[in-house]
């Protein structure tokens, strides 16, 4: 006996980071989260942008 | 000018104004501004002081996580070890406590040396140098006024900033295209360096004074960058070049990383050593007194820069740039250009509509054009996400955002959910590692829903937000049950009810704590007064209403949820909860539209076999098109009421909505939403963007279905055709909808 799911989670787990290893403060995890979130205020250090300089 | 100050971010504090090298390229003493002439040639201790002051009550006032400060000329290091300590002091002191200071110095590296790195070590001074490729390319223009090379010891000043102790104040190189060097040479000279990251500029010109285009071609620049970039992309991109990832990052719905591409506002002023407050001193191109305000740090706070014409001009986004950039498609990547490269000092010759002053295309705008487009062709393969093309891949991106709510809200509880959300998160861990069970729970649509709610509930601190939170108990609990792992899990009971997400509800009569555990006949449930025992697959019993399963031949085995505390997530009211009468009529006419749809869209319909996975009676027909973020993908929300005739489209159109709403969730599909409005077919009013694709991937799975929908969706299709909003994600999805469009 099972139960119902049509859905199989082999390919997913192979390479996936472990639940409590996720880290949240990863740019590519927030701009994830940022997409179905409202994200807080911008609180970030931003990149500098001047053009005559690095 | 309208919109809300936009406060600065990165403050250039001219330290010295002048410099030991005599470069012919150098927009401060040899383009339209000579104000550098009557400047002190050393900022002040007076200057100084002001202008951290300044800084400070800036940063204070706007609440500002950090500010930059870059020291720059002239050259910088001419000001000497003792004036540049006074400033690194000055900052550092009145920003502590107020904002992080980001500390840089860009120079030509000449002066460079022990003396100077063990300051800027001391200080947390960043170092950007300088060098325009080997030494050919650098010898072209940046020679001592006496005509000698400085390439030599510039390699020397980059070799010292290389050595480990000071390696982590390197910033990398600078270099000025000049479209008569070699562009592989140039490459090549930078990046056997290895420097941290490189920037080329195009030289600074404008109408008046046209880049010198050496070959004739009028994508001189751009052939030479995309040169570079072929080369730097074959090398497996060793060093982040900011040009190009500035351009990779808008194609794909991000951010500008450079100020001389994009349409983000200016968040940067210049201090002048005499204590002038400037706009960006690339200005000094255009005309004389260009980048002047009038203002000064001892006199004027920074707001009042910030609220400057000039400066205001500079944070319009697309209402900055001129009217042909507004219609252009490459606008959110290049952003109009340069500021500065903009500048005619006369209206163009009649019939050309350009106006004297900054509102025209850049004089680098071919360029532009050719290397955004350039990058994008070359990229656009590998940027997209394989969730647009691949279901499979789209299902993994779901999950994986489920995954790190999860963890996100584990990061937002911060230790507040106590001991028993610590256990229920460890459990968590434990589980997924042993079973598909947390995979199945976390995979149930409304899942999503309330990880998100309880993750707002924290944030704006409403009531019982801790208690939803520690809701994780009873789908870890569900998710033991599935994997059937001899796990104790304990859970909190609601008004005597205990709902076990994607299985069903319990109907305890107590309240407090319960422990379920799954045994060998199904599970046990342990509440203070009893122990209940629901066996597999879990019939109704008097305390017991497991989630129901559609089904019936020809169809795919669907939740059909109307339990889930959760499930109220459509924006029109579900249905509170059917009889076993109504759920079996219901079953019936969804297996017929089902078949239906299978009948006339096999595609389509044998698609959504593999994604969905949960419906939800409505109590209306009457089903918004929701934005992203309310529940997971795989559940749709179905009116409870009508036949196989009326259900059919309802699903379909469910569907499409449900497919690119989960794609939104999983990648950008367009960017600066709402910026331009543009024409819909099936209503009078001007739509933003998102809207205008929303119908146009309704329609064009309609029209599978039922023709009329064609007409519109063929419109809509054209409309979105050129886009500036669209990334290359959202390109690839129109590639795919016009493919599907003219299959019919």
């Amino acid at each position: 006996m099972t139960y119902q799911t049509s859905v199989t989670f082999a390919t997913a787990k192979k390479n996936r980071t472990p639940l409590a290893e996720i880290d949240v403060r990863d740019a590519g995890v927030a701009k994830k989260l940022g997409r179905v979130l409202p994200m807080p205020t911008d609180r970030t250090a931003r990149v500098s942008s001047f053009n005559s300089a690095l | 000018m309208t919109g809300p100050l936009v406060p600065f971010r990165e403050i250039v504090l001219k330290v010295h104004s002048r410099c030991d090298l005599a470069c012919d390229h150098c927009y401060i003493y040899e383009h339209a501004d000579q104000s550098w002439r009557t400047r002190p040639r050393t900022i002040s201790d007076e200057a100084i002081s002001w202008t951290a002051l300044r800084l400070a009550e800036h940063a204070k006032a706007h609440a500002l996580p950090s500010v930059s400060v870059i020291l720059h000329g002239g050259e910088p290091l001419l000001a000497g070890p003792a004036r540049l300590r006074r400033v690194c002091e000055e900052l550092t002191r009145a920003l502590d406590g107020v904002a992080a200071l980001d500390l840089r110095i860009h120079t030509n590296g000449l002066q460079l040396s022990p003396r100077y790195l063990d300051l800027f070590e001391e200080f947390g001074v960043r170092v950007g140098i300088s060098l325009d490729g080997d030494r050919a390319a650098n010898d072209r223009h940046r020679r001592f006024a006496d005509g000698r090379s400085s390439h030599s010891q510039v390699l020397k000043a980059v070799a010292l900033l290389r050595q480990d102790r000071y390696r982590p104040l390197d910033l990398g190189l600078l270099c000025t295209v000049d479209a008569a060097n070699d562009p592989v040479a140039v490459y090549d000279a930078l990046a056997a360096l290895d420097p941290p990251r490189i920037d080329f500029l195009l030289p600074h010109a404008t109408w008046d004074e046209p880049p010198p285009r050496p070959g004739g071609s009028p994508t001189e620049y751009a052939d030479w960058l995309l040169t570079v970039f072929d080369r730097w992309d074959a090398q497996g991109r060793p060093m982040p070049v900011r040009l190009f990832e500035s351009v990779l990052s808008t194609l794909s719905g991000g951010p500008s990383l450079t100020e001389s591409l994009g349409l983000a506002p200016t968040d940067l002023v210049v201090v002048e050593t005499d204590g002038a407050l400037e706009q960006v001193d690339s200005l000094k191109s255009a005309y004389e007194g260009a980048a002047a305000t009038g203002f000064d740090v001892f006199s004027h706070s920074f707001d009042e820069v910030a609220a400057h014409p000039g400066v205001r001009t500079r944070q319009l986004g697309l209402a900055g740039v001129s009217e042909t950039c507004r219609e252009c498609p490459v606008v959110r990547s290049c952003g109009g250009g340069l500021y500065t490269h903009r500048y005619r000092s006369e209206p163009a010759e009649a019939g050309t509509g350009a106006p004297g002053g900054f509102d025209n295309t850049s004089v680098y705008c071919a360029d532009l054009e050719a290397l955004i487009r350039g990058i994008e062709s070359r990229t656009a393969a590998a940027s997209v996400s394989p969730a647009l093309a691949d279901t499979g891949e789209l299902m993994v991106a779901q999950e994986e955002l489920t995954r790190s709510l999860l963890a996100g809200l584990h990061a937002e509880l911060g230790g507040r959910g106590g001991a028993e959300w610590q256990e229920a998160w460890e459990l968590a861990g434990a589980v997924e590692q042993h079973s598909d069970g947390l995979d199945e729970v976390l995979a149930h649509p409304y899942t999503r829903t309330w990880l998100i709610d309880a993750m707002a509930a924290l944030r704006e601190a409403r009531p019982g937000a801790l208690d939803t939170a520690l809701r994780l108990r009873s789908y870890v609990a569900a998710a033991v049950v599935r994997g059937r792992l001899d796990l104790p899990v304990r859970v909190g009971l609601t008004d005597g009810v205990l709902h076990l997400p994607t299985l069903g509800t319990l109907r305890t009569g107590t309240g407090g704590e319960a422990e379920v555990r799954a045994v060998e006949q199904g599970f046990l449930v342990r509440t203070p007064t009893a122990e209940l025992l629901v066996g597999h697959p879990g019939g109704t019993t008097p305390y017991w209403r497991p989630v129901r399963h559609l089904r019936r031949d020809g169809v795919p085995v669907l939740a059909l949820d109307d339990l889930d505390p959760y499930r109220d997530c459509f924006g029109t009211p579900v249905h509170p909860g059917l009889g076993d009468e109504a759920a079996a009529g219901w079953s019936d006419r969804l297996a017929a539209a089902w078949r239906l749809l299978g009948d006339t869209v096999p595609e389509q319909t044998a698609e959504a076999g593999r994604t969905l996975s949960t419906l939800t009676p409505l109590l209306t027909a009457d089903t918004p098109a929701r934005a992203p973020g309310h529940h997971g993908h795989g559940a749709l929300g179905v009116p409870l009421e009508g036949g196989a005739e009326e259900l059919a489209p309802a699903l379909l159109r469910g569907l499409r909505r449900a497919r690119l709403r989960a794609l939104t969730e999983v990648t950008d599909l367009y960017a600066l939403d709402g910026e331009w409005l543009r024409p819909a077919p099936w209503q009078e009013e001007p739509v933003p963007l998102s809207a205008l694709l929303a119908g146009a991937y309704e329609r064009v799975g309609l029209a599978a279905y039922d023709p009329r929908h064609r007409d519109q969706a063929r419109r809509a299709l054209d409309t979105l055709q050129d886009a500036a909003e669209l990334t290359v994600g959202g390109k690839s999805l129109l590639a795919v909808l016009r493919e599907e469009a003219d299959r019919g």
